[in-house]
């Protein structure tokens, strides 16, 4: 597998990312933005001592955006495991020149994964509220392309958008609504939860009708300001709900493969798409038609004292924290036990991102912790009724014996999310390091 | 043998068949009242308590006998005839009095008819009342509505005021001062006439476009700033809403939240509360929606159990062409919101939303017939959102910035208002520029005061989660995540610069978290 790194902006810039321990790991900074080829995984694992800078040269945090997840090379892009190219001609593609790679936000890849399916399934719809503008731009111009019967406004009405595509789909038709805002899928519970979900069930397999496909987009999570009903990420309310899908893509790349995959898949999909990466995430993402497997969580990052579990936004700002423990500033050092600091290696931490919250890959997450013995889930949502105590009750009962430490979960707090308190609510890089320390000293 | 029983017993069902329906049709004009154009014929009186249906036999259904019993019921010849009536005759001719009973008031009014009567209105138009046209004359033939100097004046004060107040937070948005911000541009005169037109100790339930009436209920401009700065003042949200989500129990305003419609029903139950309130008779809520709203289920579930329950509530609608970016063409096919009054059987009038004298007079007749009628009341001023949508919002993405000037100039209700209070003399040059001046005064001080203070204390993020009764405590998983969230400060609130730099934001700087041990502030 390749690891990308993108120099994403001056060198002196570099120094606060982090970024420079990540170079000398992997053998050197090559110069003026070229990537950089791990020859193999274990020259990644090397567990060299962590490098301590020796101050800090600005105190501001890396923003998202900077974050090391994402892929700015074509051949990282197209080292993507899982992907793979509908027309089935492989990595050298129908021409036998390779494949093509855009850069992309967030939401041009998510509108490219739409075109796309509108473009190959003369059956595929695209509506809900406003969809002909695109409020996040993730159908902006569709209308455009494909016109307005297939393109659509609706009314202002989540359970009938949400009742509306189950019906298309009932007949054989690919559905691909939109709900605004995770916040406002409430109304369309009822619809998402008691039809979809069960219609195969109910109809003994005869509902939805040959090629019938229900996608159900919705951005969420939080932004920073966006209170009570702009920042909620309600994934855990659908894990009730056998027979819905529900995934989570963390970059551009992701999002274009698991959106075609959700539009192809017989089963109702939703798919939970954290807004504040729609500008902020920018990959090189291939131009092609491709999908990433359902179902399978993907390994982000090697590592065998940890495994860390994510999905979405919280990734990167687990990234961060690795980061800081494996080169903690000097003001952190001392938070550190001796175990964690030089010249004792730094530890190897293994990051997964979850993907598919429903149904939950368990044994391959159950497999990752029971080699490194450790886990910490992180997301945005409150920790009751949500993905992390599912998920650790689930590996807990069958990697028990396996356990070194308590399952670590770093959440949003129990609350709704308030708005000028979000900074203080949010799993932010240092609640999500204090809980790595933690797992890891136990 | 089975088949055989059923066949015979079906025969036998079918003597009755043909007599019951010659019984129906010999009394088939008798039932209700007929048109008031029909003759008039003469009336029985039913029975009101019919006696309860007797158990009847369930149908037989057999495809083959079906087929015979259709050709010997003479079907195909033209006249066709029920396969099955249950009941003996003495209980249809009960269930015939019931269809006439007020039990079967559905449709109350309506008459049996020789001819497919399809319709697509109740009434073929749906006027738009209004008192001053677009220049702010009167209307000929319009009475205007009884309203002092004083009260036309006050209504004006807040009508100019409040694209003041939108004015300086839409900047200051734009400039990162707030999160967000929503204005009433374009819809002055819908909000604030409705909103003179109720009484103190009125409930008032918001979408959220709604500031004008809030202000003009006597919310003051610095509770107005604290909530869109969320700081240590904001009363009403603690600092835990987004912008223009205002609070305002004393004003009788009920908490803003971002779904859309949902507080449709909630006003609903608060008008049947009122409706049986003793110490509240005289008292009505009024609630406001968008053309965009009405499309939720919750819109029709709020006006059938209003309908039902009754409670004195006004359902007051600003159509203002726009949810977001949906053009109302793409929100409904039917005549506007106002057509669906009748619907639900409730009293409907569709007002010029950007003539304030004549949404004041709808609204308070409205308000006449709720309280007295105890029942709901259906409003829909017709107006255009002159603004963005939000601030997250740019509309020039869906219609021509030339439309929404044309608005501005050619129907501008504070204009029109303020041509009516001229013609009364009520009005003039000088007062106008004195008026204005005090407004950006009093706006910016407002502005600046509540954008220096600091935000509430870090508890409050964790109070009011559930409510805690006199003796008991708060749950545990609260005060465990307080608690925690006040470990880490302790940890790490002087050292990650992140959390260093927000905490000074707020009072005591987080102190309260860390110092209680999660037992609360």
């Amino acid at each position: 597998m390749l690891c990308p790194i993108r120099i994403p902006r001056p060198p002196t810039a570099l120094l606060r990312t982090g970024i420079r321990y990540y170079a000398a790991q992997a053998g050197g900074v090559a110069g003026n933005g070229e990537s950089l080829k791990i020859k193999s995984p274990s020259a990644r694992q090397s567990r060299s001592a962590p490098t301590i800078l020796p101050s800090e040269p600005t105190t501001e945090e890396p923003s998202l955006g900077e974050s090391l997840l994402f892929l700015h090379t074509s051949e990282a892009a197209l080292a993507t495991p899982g992907l793979r190219f509908t027309d089935g001609h492989g990595l050298k593609g129908p021409t036998g020149k390779g494949r093509q790679t855009r850069r992309m936000n967030l939401y041009q890849a998510i509108r490219d994964a739409l075109g796309t399916a509108l473009a190959t399934n003369p059956k595929a719809f695209v509506f809900g509220e406003d969809v002909q503008t695109g409020v996040f731009r993730c159908t902006t111009g569709l209308v455009d392309e494909f016109g307005k019967k297939r393109v659509f406004n609706t009314p202002l009405t989540e359970q009938g958008i949400a009742g509306f595509a189950i019906g298309l789909a009932s007949v054989g038709a690919t559905a691909i609504a939109e709900i605004q805002f995770g916040d406002y899928i409430f109304p369309a519970f009822d619809q998402l939860v008691n039809e979809a979900a069960k219609q195969r069930y109910a109809s003994g397999g005869a509902y939805p009708l040959e090629g019938g496909s229900l996608t159900i987009r919705a951005p969420i999570g939080s932004v920073g300001h966006g209170g009570l009903y702009h920042s909620q990420s309600p994934e855990g309310f659908f894990l009730g709900a056998a027979g819905l899908k529900v995934i989570i893509p963390r970059s551009p790349i992701q999002a274009k493969g698991l959106i075609l995959a959700a539009v192809r898949d017989p089963n109702p999909v939703l798919v939970f798409e954290p807004k504040i990466l729609y500008r902020a995430a920018v990959e090189e993402v291939p131009t092609d038609d491709y999908t990433l497997p359902i179902g399978q969580p993907d390994n982000v990052r090697e590592g065998s004292d940890l495994t860390v579990v994510a999905y979405g936004t919280p990734l990167h700002i687990c990234q961060r924290a690795i980061d800081l423990l494996r080169s903690p500033p000097a003001s952190l050092v001392p938070f550190l036990p001796a175990s964690l600091r030089p010249p004792n290696p730094a530890p190897s931490i293994q990051l997964i991102d979850l993907r598919t919250i429903s149904p939950m890959p368990l044994g391959a997450l159950t497999e990752a912790v029971k080699k490194t013995g450790r886990m910490v889930i992180v997301h945005e949502a409150g920790k009751a009724g949500g993905v992390g105590n599912d998920l650790a009750g689930e590996v807990g009962r069958r990697a028990f014996e396996y356990l070194e430490a308590p399952i670590g979960l770093v959440s949003g707090w129990d609350t709704p999310v308030p708005l000028t308190f979000e900074k203080f609510y949010q799993p932010d890089v240092i609640r999500v390091f204090d809980k790595l320390v933690e797992t890891l000293a136990y | 043998m089975p088949s055989l029983l059923h066949s015979r017993i079906r025969a036998k069902s079918g003597s009755n068949i043909i007599h019951a329906f010659s019984i129906h049709n010999q009394i088939r004009s008798l039932i209700t009242g007929p048109p008031s154009s029909t003759p008039p014929t003469h009336h029985h009186t039913t029975p009101t308590a019919a006696p309860l249906p007797s158990p009847v036999p369930l149908p037989f259904f057999s495809p083959e006998v079906s087929a015979q019993q259709s050709a010997a019921n003479g079907h195909g010849n033209g006249e066709a005839k029920p396969l099955y009536v249950p009941g003996s005759q003495a209980d249809r001719l009960a269930r015939v009095g019931r269809m006439s009973s007020p039990l079967r008031r559905g449709s109350h009014e309506s008459w049996w008819s020789p001819e497919m009567g399809w319709f697509n209105a109740v009434a073929k138009t749906i006027p738009t009342y209004r008192v001053l046209d677009e220049e702010g004359h009167l209307v000929k033939g319009t009475a205007i509505p009884e309203i002092t100097k004083e009260e036309a004046l006050a209504m004006y004060r807040t009508m100019t005021l409040i694209p003041i107040v939108d004015n300086v937070l839409y900047q200051s948005q734009r400039q990162g001062r707030i999160s967000f911000y929503m204005q009433c541009a374009g819809e002055e005169a819908a909000i604030v006439g409705s909103s003179a037109a109720m009484m103190e100790g009125d409930e008032m339930f918001g979408q959220y476009r709604e500031s004008a009436a809030l202000l003009h209920r006597g919310f003051t401009l610095d509770a107005l700033m604290s909530q869109c700065f969320g700081n240590v003042e904001d009363k009403g949200t603690k600092g835990r809403m987004m912008p223009v989500h205002y609070s305002a129990p004393e004003l009788g305003f009920h908490t803003i939240t971002s779904p859309l419609a949902t507080q449709m029903p909630q006003a609903a139950g608060a008008a049947y509360a009122l409706k049986l309130d003793e110490d509240r008779q005289g008292d009505c809520v009024i609630c406001y929606f968008g053309d965009g709203a009405a499309s939720e289920g919750d819109f029709h579930a709020a006006l059938g159990m209003n309908s039902v329950l009754g409670g004195p509530c006004i359902w007051f609608c600003r159509n203002n062409g726009f949810a977001i970016s949906t053009p109302i063409i793409d929100q409904y096919a039917g005549d506007g919101i106002a057509s669906r009054g009748p619907a639900y059987g409730l009293d409907t009038i569709r007002v010029d939303g950007n003539d304030a004298l004549a949404v004041l007079s709808a609204v308070r007749e409205a308000r006449k017939r709720a309280v007295e009628g105890k029942k709901g009341v259906l409003v829909e001023a017709m107006t255009y959102r002159v603004g963005h949508h939000s601030t997250s919002d740019d509309s020039s993405m869906y219609r021509r910035v030339e439309e929404v000037k044309e608005w501005t100039v050619v129907d501008n209700p504070i204009h029109r208002f303020r041509a009516f209070l001229a013609s009364k003399a009520w009005w003039d040059e000088a007062s106008e520029e004195e008026l204005l001046a005090s407004h950006k005064s009093k706006v910016m001080k407002a502005f600046s005061r509540a954008e220096k203070l600091p935000k509430p204390k870090l508890g409050e993020m964790f109070n009011d989660v559930w409510g805690v009764g006199k003796g008991d405590e708060v749950p545990a998983v609260i005060m465990e995540q307080r608690a925690e969230l006040g470990r880490l400060l302790k940890k790490y609130g002087e050292v990650w610069e992140p959390w260093k730099k927000e905490r000074k934001r707020f009072v005591e700087e987080g102190m309260d978290v860390m110092d209680c041990d999660g037992r609360g502030s």
